[in-house]
């Protein structure tokens, strides 16, 4: 590592789920804005305990739905009625009755894609490089560790250390940029 | 609190009400029997126009005696109740079948729910004495009537008060059972209960989807004994649970602060209320096909149906079942906080029964009246009765036992839901 490298963040480790759970309620409870958790598995209340609002992503899910729901109305009616009418079985050259389950497919279709990328989007994916992965003991979060890291870039910083050891961290390391 | 004995004496009203009109629907049919044969031969005449020529507005729109308003009115609140009861079954049946966790705080109120079911076995007794008033196939013979032949094998008296009388039985012995082995945990918290019940749920969903199709078929599709659609046993499901599913929530609700207190979490609103959209989208997807499926082949035993209820004001009701019973929830429920607020919840809930109500009436009342929506006193008069002493019986029966699951081995899981503390409170979480 350079003498020049600069400071990441700090990364704390706790042994437990209770224990990652009240650390979290604590970095909250002290203001921090710019930290996260890391986990091996999903702990329910997580969010709440990191003062997470509820996804945004659900906004690019209707976006997607509604462009869904009004390209299949469009394109049934422009090939049907409009650019090439043609009579089958009897029916009128456009109803929403026959366009809608093509719409529907598109409606989810469309729902989907927009929640897989916004999703995307919004947890600043795909990130190729993390400075964490540099961390040996950091390894551990996909097995049987809890870590909380909070980043350099938040302004309540210089009080990190002492926050992280109030909350019971096992084990505290600056991580380099 | 005096709301119960407030709501006790308001049901005793109600249920008055509704033994008075019976009473007195009785008399007004002595004086309109002999219009009786006249009507018999309308109702052939008119079975004939739409089965050769789809004659939209039946040109002999005759005056229904006030027996017969009373009987149909009757059996459109007697679905109604129905559907609320067996929607309770449902809920015990699948909460067992999917050994779930969150639902066990709620499960009583649907066993309670369930057991009502022998109430609607008697409540069922006017519509099985006086059905050749109510049923336009009881008087016709089946020789001359192919629709009515190929389907005499269901349709015919003997079948009819049979299979009502059998599948009554059976649910009575299901939903006593369900709530039998349930109380019985309460006391013990073994898990031989739990067992037995999820015994009775494995082979009780088939009985369940079969006789709730029978009954339907029975009661409300042979009034117009030509149609077919084997979705509409379906069908009718879809709306029940989900009128269900809105009852619940409002009891849940009601309960969260008083019987049910530390029992019911942010979860659990959120999961009743989720599973509430579920069946805002299904129903709309089951009448959705049964309609497209129909209009698509366009095969004439199958069309009369749905043309009939486009003549006159039916058409806007049929607009209100589709705005007011799929587009107007799914759009309102889309958001989380929606399904959690009572501010939204509480009329959607009042509105449920509304549109659910008008699918009944939408489904029933058409044959009596052709040429249009039809109200009278009738209807909320057997609604208010029905439901009323319903409600009651539920109350009584809800205060006689345990409010919730006492020692069901799930509970821990629906209490284990984490309730995060707000921020600043954490110091207090220990």
């Amino acid at each position: 590592m350079s003498a020049t490298a600069k400071t990441y963040g700090l990364l704390a480790q706790f042994d437990t789920a209770a224990g990652i759970f009240e650390a979290a309620l604590k970095v909250r409870d002290a203001g921090y804005k710019k930290w996260d958790v890391f986990t091996p598995f999903p702990i329910h209340g997580m969010d709440e305990a990191m003062g997470l609002k509820s996804s945004k992503v659900g906004y690019f899910t209707i976006c997607g739905g509604v462009t869904g729901f009004f390209t299949g109305m469009t394109m049934i009616w422009f090939m049907n009625m409009f650019d090439y009418g043609l009579v089958v079985g009897g029916k009128p050259l456009f109803t929403p009755l026959f366009a809608f389950p093509v719409s529907y497919e598109l409606t989810i279709l469309l729902s989907a894609f927009a929640t897989l990328f916004g999703m995307l989007v919004l947890n600043r994916l795909p990130k190729l490089y993390n400075p964490l992965f540099k961390v040996a003991r950091f390894k551990a979060a996909t097995d049987d560790k809890f870590f909380i890291c909070i980043e350099a870039a938040d302004p309540k910083f210089a009080e990190a250390k002492a926050v992280l050891e109030n909350a019971g961290a096992t084990a505290i390391e600056i991580v380099e940029d | 609190m005096n709301f119960p004995l407030i709501f006790k004496r308001l049901l005793a009203l109600f249920a008055c009400a509704g033994l008075l009109a019976f009473a007195s629907a009785r008399l007004l049919a002595a004086e309109a029997e002999h219009e009786a044969p006249a009507a018999g031969a309308a109702a052939d005449a008119h079975m004939e126009g739409a089965a050769i020529h789809h004659t939209v507005v039946s040109a002999e729109a005759k005056n229904p005696t006030y027996f017969e308003q009373f009987l149909y009115s009757y059996l459109t609140a007697f679905m109604f109740c129905l559907s609320i009861v067996m929607g309770g079954m449902f809920l015990v049946i699948v909460h067992y079948l999917f050994d779930a966790g969150w639902s066990v705080p709620i499960r009583r109120i649907n066993e309670q729910i369930a057991a009502l079911i022998p109430w609607m076995w008697g409540f069922s007794a006017p519509i099985l004495l006086f059905a050749p008033e109510v049923y336009p196939w009881w008087n016709i013979d089946p020789a001359t009537d192919h629709a009515l032949n190929v389907k005499k094998i269901l349709f015919n008296p003997i079948s009819f008060r049979v299979l009502l009388m059998a599948i009554f039985g059976l649910w009575t012995f299901m939903a006593f059972r369900f709530r039998k082995w349930s109380i019985a945990q309460d006391k013990d918290g073994a898990a031989i209960w739990s067992r037995k019940c999820r015994f009775q749920a494995a082979w009780g969903i088939y009985a369940f989807a079969f006789s709730l199709t029978v009954v339907v078929f029975l009661l409300m599709k042979s009034l117009m004994h030509q149609f077919f659609s084997t979705m509409y046993g379906v069908y009718y499901f879809a709306g029940s649970v989900w009128t269900t599913l809105a009852t619940v929530y409002g009891i849940m609700r009601f309960l969260e602060k008083r019987e049910l207190k530390g029992v019911i979490f942010k979860n659990t609103v959120h999961f009743l209320g989720t599973l509430f959209f579920a069946f805002t989208v299904f129903y709309a997807y089951i009448h959705f096909s049964q309609y497209f499926l129909i209009w698509n082949a366009a095969i004439p035993e199958e069309t009369f149906w749905y043309v009939k209820r486009e003549a006159g004001s039916w058409w806007g009701v049929g607009m209100l079942i589709l705005f007011g019973h799929f587009f107007f929830p799914f759009l309102v429920l889309l958001r989380i906080d929606t399904k959690m607020s009572m501010v939204t919840m509480g009329p959607m809930i009042v509105w449920a029964w509304l549109m659910h109500y008008a699918d009944m009436t939408f489904n029933v009342m058409p044959v009596l009246y052709p040429n249009g929506l039809h109200l009278t006193l009738w209807d909320p008069i057997c609604w208010f009765g029905l439901a009323g002493f319903l409600a009651w019986r539920f109350w009584r029966n809800y205060k006689s036992a345990a409010p919730y699951p006492l020692k069901d081995p799930r509970l821990k899981e629906a209490l284990n839901h984490h309730e995060v503390p707000a921020p600043g409170a954490a110091a207090a979480h220990h």
